[in-house]
């Protein structure tokens, strides 16, 4: 009962880890603690990469992620961090906007970079 | 998204098209429910006309059918709204990151600080300034490097930094300064530093591909046309004191 399970599990692992049981019950046993565990960091890496996004869209518009935020949180704006990156991503006009309310709030950043791309037409 | 957003390469929202699939999915399932609904409403319904190569961008916005009530239970939730981008991560297709559609920069090495240059580079390289970067794809641009041989370092890096390579075998160390390496192989300092700050990896080793460095003021991708690298550093210019 338990073997077919096990090797249910263990589908797709390299070598004999698919297909003996005792190399297999020691892979799925890891396989599953590391899926515990990441669980838990995919919640961590999710957000971090928003912000890495967030700041990428930012510092087009010459200001960074943490003047940005701060000018966020002093409008009260409670927009999240991955909305933020799909909005800085698919919606340039609307996250333009929002800078532009952050700049107002918490004026950080003071050099404007030099006109390119898409912050030319904005 | 009713804004026209021009063509330039650091926003592109192309992940959009790519519905074409469920569109074409919906060709086939309109098909079936055309024949066999005999409901007597009125079906405002534009279908297009038996069209089986779907066309990608075409089928968002104005191009995505309205279906009616009673036959929405058929379909899924991406067919009916579209794709959901607001609780979903977005991550790039393979359309997102086309090698051919990459933009293409150029730097003059001459006088600029070897390490800030390096960094900027490696910045774009990886896509780092772009909204729509991911560490797990490449979605960086190219960047051309000339004049490699007028790189400059502050202090004295030009007579005291060390190169050091291994041959495997004992004893096999070879060190060079940055003097003797330039008169050598100039273009390998640049490489070294820029390669230094990408990732180390198979993907690492595939952006390192996208950077091209030469010696002296002419490269071969004129047909690219690079654009001048935005440079926001304003200590990358060497000062002679």
């Amino acid at each position: 009962m338990n073997k077919d399970k096990i090797f249910k599990l263990a589908k797709g692992f390299r070598g004999r880890a698919k297909n003996c049981i005792r190399i297999a019950r020691e892979r799925v046993e890891k396989a599953l603690q590391y899926s515990y565990r990441d669980r838990r960091d995919k919640k961590r890496d999710m957000r971090s990469l928003w912000i890495e996004r967030i700041n990428a869209g930012t510092r087009l518009h010459g200001v960074n992620y943490g003047n940005f935020m701060h000018g966020l949180m002093k409008e009260n704006i409670q927009l999240n961090r991955k909305v933020l990156s799909e909005l800085a991503m698919h919606e340039p006009y609307s996250f333009k906007a929002l800078v532009n309310v952050s700049c107002t709030a918490f004026p950080g950043n003071k050099a404007v970079p030099k006109k390119e791309g898409l912050s030319s037409i904005l | 998204m009713a804004t026209t957003i021009p063509t330039s390469a650091f926003i592109a929202t192309p992940h959009r098209c790519s519905t074409g699939r469920s569109s074409a999915i919906w060709v086939q399932k309109a098909q079936f429910s055309a024949s066999s609904s005999s409901l007597g409403v009125s079906l405002s319904l534009k279908r297009p006309s038996l069209r089986l190569v779907s066309v990608r961008c075409e089928a968002n916005g104005a191009g995505m059918p309205v279906i009616p009530a009673e036959e929405r239970w058929m379909y899924e939730e991406s067919e009916i709204n579209g794709p959901d981008i607001w609780n979903k991560t977005w991550y790039p297709k393979a359309a997102d990151h086309v090698n051919t559609e990459k933009t293409w920069y150029i730097v003059d090495a001459s006088d600029k600080i070897l390490g800030r240059m390096a960094s900027t580079i490696a910045n774009y390289i990886r896509g780092k300034n772009l909204a729509t970067y991911t560490p797990s794809v490449d979605m960086g641009a190219y960047v051309i490097v000339i004049n490699a041989e007028k790189v400059a370092v502050s202090g004295q890096k030009r007579s005291q930094k060390l190169y050091r390579r291994h041959s495997g075998r004992p004893g096999g160390m070879k060190i060079e300064t940055f003097d003797q390496l330039q008169k050598r192989i100039p273009e390998r300092i640049v490489e070294h530093a820029v390669r230094g700050m990408l990732p180390k990896g198979r993907l690492g080793r595939t952006l390192f591909t996208h950077l091209k460095v030469y010696k002296g003021s002419e490269h071969p991708h004129q047909a690219q046309k690079p654009i001048p690298l935005p440079i926001r550093d304003k200590r990358i210019q060497f000062v002679k004191k």
